[in-house]
């Protein structure tokens, strides 16, 4: 569903992204961890269509981004790690943009944004201009936005960003569901605990080089190297 | 104080950074805007030069009345000044993050507005201290004055008339905070609104400027003389007079009352500046709080579950994707008071000169007259068009802001998000420049005996600079686009922002150019009674056509390249 093959991303001469290579299948949820600055948003922003890589492909659900990237883009929903929103739009008004934007039918728009209001419990707040949300509201709606047109594959990159816990529960299950409804998520996360809870897969980012990519079991098994936990093991992969 | 500079510090070093970035985009906007600031400047300098000569020299009309129409130009000057800092201030003292920030650290609130102000102030008059010295000098050349002493008018005089503009417009922008939170924004915009064209009008008929040339008519034997008697006594107390008279003073070699004079105006200046300071001190946090409630007056949830004109849940004609960028670019432009309240002002501003310039009676039938009469017109509809262009264009691409990712990572063709802008720009500026065509070029079209060829050629210019100052604004808007920027003004007043413009007055100087022979030969026929070549017409139109056409493919093709970049 998404494949990355040999993929760099220089800016001047730092080398953000260095040869990643990696396939996520359909309804897989990936992980991507890795310490401030090893690449994670700009891989992310990639797969997005907001960067152009300097090498290699990029493919979602077999388009090209850089060549197809309409039809790439159709069937993928991003989620920025900062939720900017405009300003002078209310969290319906930018619902409905978004549903717009991927060419849906006005009711279907309608239909789809009452469930998520009612899903995410922003409640009241969706009537309101977003210049009044708080970080974690904003979230919610930017989250709410990536689900409307139902995509096929998820982008994520830091979503538990401003989350109450209750906020961040049920984000946690809504894409535990959409990836046992065949949605391939691709996150990226700080979060440890979120990652062993959600990911079937994690790969490990440092200095813009995969340096570890594995199963919840491979993951195991690497821990058991150290002191059983996972936060040992990040670090010694990211040293 | 010691924080005061401390601050101020951090943000000098924040200019050069951002100003000396090793960027291509960098260099490309500091060597453009050297190469063009420099013309700009030379072009003023000349044409005040050349326009003291001409009316004192060819016209006659003497210093006395040379300078009660410097002193009438220099209130339009300072209502402008006024206005627009009043608007300008909003953002900067209300809406920045800035002052969001200063505000949660020990700082007293009167040095956060000191900083504020005096950054919104230089910010917003870099163009117009350079503009206002070059006039100066050219001004100041035809007297025989040295540098060095209008270097000193410039500073001890205009900058002191224009920091007294923009003291007076932030103590009305607290006022009108102050009753805004009480009265509601809008009513009291509204009022506010009247009260200015009030002084206006008021101004206008108390100076009159045909009764002024009457009345120094009368004395004719005394041309130069200070006629104190002539126009309100209480005129003379405007600070626009003040400025006139220390030039007209400094004209006459009367040195000690210019000192007196500009003395008057730095005292006035400071006096209101420490009122400006002492109101601030009690009301700037509060009217900052006050903001808040009007704001979110009008943000109710019962406001929200109306449905709106061009409510997002209305079904429309136009494709989704077409209809979702249209009403964001809607709601964004009108929900914002900045925005709407520009382009209202600058819509009546249009309105009055399209209506005053149509009752125009040109009744001279000499060639050079009517030549130079049109094409002052013709150039300031232009300059008009630019001014639009620069204010609500440019801006496009940068007020996108960091919510751009939602377009940019979605299944939207980036030439159709480039095009709803540029339809909507061009239409907005194609209406007014239709306008003022029309409008001014029906005294010419009356001098021709109905003869519309004039009409034609103002309607065909009118398309052709609208398209391109808006392809030009747009493109250059893209390009030197600044997300991390959320006041429109700002970003109309950027360094990108003033290459651009100053590259539209460029392109507004060569369709003059090239129009300035055929319009004469025009006239000529016109008034000897023989035939008019249309070829006189056809090749500089077709040369205007074909300049337009070449300026706005390069603006698209800048500004279609600056969405492809990384984000």
């Amino acid at each position: 569903m998404i494949k990355l093959r040999n993929v760099t991303k220089k800016f001047g001469s730092l080398t953000a992204v260095d040869d990643i290579t990696l396939t996520v299948p359909k309804g897989e949820f990936f992980g991507f961890l890795g310490p401030n600055g090893a690449g994670k948003t700009t891989t992310i922003k990639m797969m997005a269509g907001l960067f152009t890589p300097t090498s290699g492909t990029i493919a979602i659900d077999g388009h090209d981004v850089i060549k197809n990237p309409m039809d790439a883009k159709g069937c993928t929903s991003y989620v920025p790690d900062q939720p900017f929103l405009y300003d002078k739009l209310t969290g319906r008004e930018f619902l409905y943009f978004v549903g717009g934007l991927y060419r849906m039918e006005k009711k279907a728009v309608a239909q789809k944004i009452e469930e998520l209001v009612e899903h995410f419990e922003i409640g009241d707040w969706v009537d309101k201009r977003t210049e009044d949300y708080s970080q974690g509201m904003k979230q919610r709606v930017t989250i709410a936005a990536s689900l409307v047109h139902e995509p096929k594959v998820l982008i994520i990159d830091e979503p538990m960003i401003g989350l109450d816990p209750r906020s961040a529960k049920i984000v946690r299950e809504t894409l535990r569901k959409k990836a046992s409804e065949g949605v391939s998520i691709f996150m990226s996360t700080h979060s440890l605990p979120i990652a062993e809870e959600l990911c079937d897969r994690i790969g490990f980012i440092k200095d813009g080089r995969l340096v570890f990519v594995g199963t919840q079991n491979e993951l195991q098994t690497y821990k058991q190297k150290f002191d059983g936990k996972f936060e040992s093991v990040f670090l010694e992969l990211t040293k | 104080m010691g924080t005061f500079l401390h601050i101020l510090k951090y943000k000098f070093i924040a200019f050069l950074k951002s100003t000396f970035e090793p960027r291509f985009a960098t260099a490309v906007r500091g060597l453009g805007s050297l190469l063009v600031f420099g013309g700009f400047a030379v072009v003023a300098y000349l044409f005040s030069l050349g326009l003291t000569k001409f009316v004192l020299d060819q016209t006659r009309i003497g210093l006395f009345l040379y300078h009660r129409f410097i002193s009438m130009l220099l209130f339009v000057f300072f209502m402008s000044v006024n206005l627009g800092n009043i608007i300008v201030s909003y953002a900067t003292l209300y809406k920045s993050s800035e002052v969001g920030y200063l505000f949660t650290k020990p700082i007293p609130y009167r040095q956060i507005f000191t900083l504020k102000f005096l950054d919104n102030f230089l910010y917003s008059s870099t163009t117009l201290f350079l503009v206002a010295l070059m006039v100066l000098l050219g001004y100041g050349t035809y007297f025989g004055h040295p540098w060095y002493l209008l270097l000193g008018v410039m500073v001890f005089v205009l900058v002191p008339f224009m920091f007294l503009s923009a003291s007076i417009a932030v103590l009305v922008l607290m006022s009108v905070v102050k009753v805004a939170s009480k009265w509601g924004f809008r009513k009291v915009m509204g009022g506010l609104a009247v009260v200015y064209l009030g002084i206006v009008v008021l101004f206008f008929r108390f100076s009159n400027p045909v009764k002024q040339v009457q009345e120094v008519n009368a004395n004719l034997g005394n041309v130069d003389a200070y006629f104190k008697e002539i126009g309100s006594g209480f005129l003379s107390y405007l600070p626009n007079n003040w400025v006139s008279d220390v030039l007209f003073y400094m004209a006459r070699g009367e040195t000690s009352l210019a000192l007196l004079t500009a003395g008057q105006l730095l005292v006035v200046t400071l006096a209101v500046f420490m009122v400006v300071l002492f109101v601030a001190d009690r009301f700037y946090f509060r009217s900052w709080l006050a903001t808040f409630e009007f704001q979110s007056g009008s943000n109710t949830v019962e406001s929200g579950k109306r449905i709106k004109l061009f409510d997002f849940r209305k079904n429309s004609f136009l494709s989704p994707q077409t209809e979702s960028l249209l009403k964001k670019e809607y709601f964004q432009f009108f929900r914002e008071a900045s925005q709407w309240i520009h382009l209202a002002v600058m819509v009546v501003l249009v309105g009055v000169f399209a209506l005053s310039v149509r009752n125009l009676n040109p009744t001279l039938r000499v060639t050079e007259i009517q030549t130079l009469t049109y094409l002052i017109l013709y150039a300031f509809g232009g300059f008009l068009s630019c001014s639009l262009a620069l204010r609500f264009v440019f801006p496009t691409i940068s007020l996108e802001g960091q919510a751009f990712w939602s377009q940019l990572s979605a299944p939207v063709d980036r030439r159709k998000v480039y095009m709803v802008k540029f339809v909507i720009g061009f239409l907005l500026v194609l209406l007014l420049a239709l306008l003022v065509a029309i409008f001014s070029n029906e005294p010419f079209v009356r001098l021709s005996e109905r003869r519309p060829l004039l009409m034609y050629f103002g309607i065909f210019s009118a398309f052709w600079v609208s398209i391109t100052l808006v392809a030009l604004n747009l493109g250059l808007g893209g390009y030197f686009a600044n997300h991390q920027e959320k006041n429109p003004i700002r970003v109309a007043s950027s360094q990108g922002a003033t290459l651009t413009f100053l590259v539209s007055l460029v392109y507004l100087f060569i369709l003059v150019s090239v129009v300035l022979v055929p319009l004469s030969q025009y006239f000529q026929s016109l008034f000897l009674f023989f035939p008019f070549d249309m070829r006189g017409i056809v090749v500089p139109g077709t040369l205007v056509g074909m300049l337009s056409a070449a300026l706005t493919g390069f603006a698209l093709v800048v500004g279609l390249r600056s969405l492809d970049r990384d984000f």
